[in-house]
């Protein structure tokens, strides 16, 4: 009983080794799978199954279990694949006007859509017209306007 | 004022419609295709797989080259190497050469493919598959035979074991060669 015991412990040590090794939280296959790219159908890892996707599943389940960091994983796959491998872009440089341009975007329209809210509130009722004071016509003209308006009634 | 504001947002609305305009027409004109026969294959310079340096297809001009396109995790890549390797010994004394362009893969793995299979024609690495993008690559393997003026005599879609391509790749090396 004691040795069974002793060989479990043997064991779980072993196999708990290279676990408690890591020095950060060990990432994720899952994780990593949303954040890479498949290079040949273009999805993200976790929607592909071809070769090329199950090539680079492989490379990360190694890396991570070697106890690389995320970083540390995509980092070399970008020097390998180059930086399109990574499903969103880096926040550095020129690829940074790919997170910013969105939101100016979204801003822009909000800030046209709120001008355009103001400037329609703004706008005046049309006015009722007010009672024709003066039909135009002279006294004579509009007499006789009535005379001939009064036999119909 | 409002007038002004209005010229303004036409303007910029038509200056928006007009970028995403010139971006079709900028994408649709820079769409990649296979070079076809008897045009000139594109140019390239790519880092051997092996870390020695980098290869330029301009330095072979005068030579007529094989291009292989493979790639490890490829299957039918492995059963063409063996026929690949045969034919670059029988070729090479006749000045024809073989580059191998490894694409989309590790080099790790494109590297113990390359052992495995005991390949010693140069190899080159197209990791970001840039080069593969701009001969219309779509599924490895494909090769391509360039005459002494680097014009494509050749495009194979397929393994050159393939039974309707093992004739026309051998034909197709020796109208490069002559």
């Amino acid at each position: 009983m004691m040795l069974r015991f002793a060989a479990v412990l043997v064991a779980a040590l072993v196999f708990a080794a290279p676990a408690s090794a890591c020095a950060h939280p060990r990432t994720s296959l899952d994780y990593l799978q949303g954040q890479v790219m498949c290079p040949t159908c273009h999805t993200t890892l976790d929607m592909s199954d071809s070769q090329a996707a199950q090539q680079i599943k492989g490379f990360i389940a190694k890396k991570v279990a070697a106890c690389w960091t995320a970083q540390r994983i995509e980092s070399a796959l970008v020097a390998n694949y180059g930086q399109a491998i990574l499903a969103a872009p880096s926040h550095r440089g020129f690829d940074l006007l790919a997170w910013w341009l969105p939101i100016v975007g979204v801003l822009a329209g909000a800030i046209v859509l709120a001008f355009g809210v103001w400037r329609w509130s703004r706008r005046k009722e049309p006015e009722e017209p007010d009672e024709p004071t003066d039909s135009g016509l002279d006294e004579e003209t509009e007499r006789r306007l009535d005379d001939l308006l009064a036999r119909f009634d | 004022m409002t007038r002004r504001l209005k010229t303004t947002a036409q303007l910029i609305a038509f200056a928006c419609v007009a970028g995403l305009l010139a971006l079709l027409v900028w994408s649709v004109v820079h769409q990649q295709h296979a070079p076809g026969v008897g045009s000139v294959a594109p140019s390239f310079t790519l880092r051997r797989l092996d870390g020695s340096g980098r290869v330029s297809l301009a330095s072979y001009r005068g030579k007529p080259v094989v291009l292989n396109f493979w790639a490890s995790w490829c299957e039918p890549c492995k059963s063409e190497a063996a026929v690949l390797e045969r034919d670059w010994t029988s070729y090479r004394g006749r000045g024809v050469v073989f580059l191998g362009v490894d694409y989309h893969d590790l080099d790790s793995d494109a590297r113990r493919f390359v052992s495995a299979h005991a390949l010693t024609f140069p190899m080159l690495q197209d990791g970001s598959g840039n080069v593969t993008s701009r001969y219309g690559i779509s599924q490895v393997p494909e090769t391509y035979v360039l005459n002494r003026q680097g014009r494509v005599v050749a495009h194979l879609r397929g393994p050159i074991t393939d039974p309707g391509f093992a004739t026309q790749f051998q034909s197709a090396i020796t109208k490069a060669a002559a």
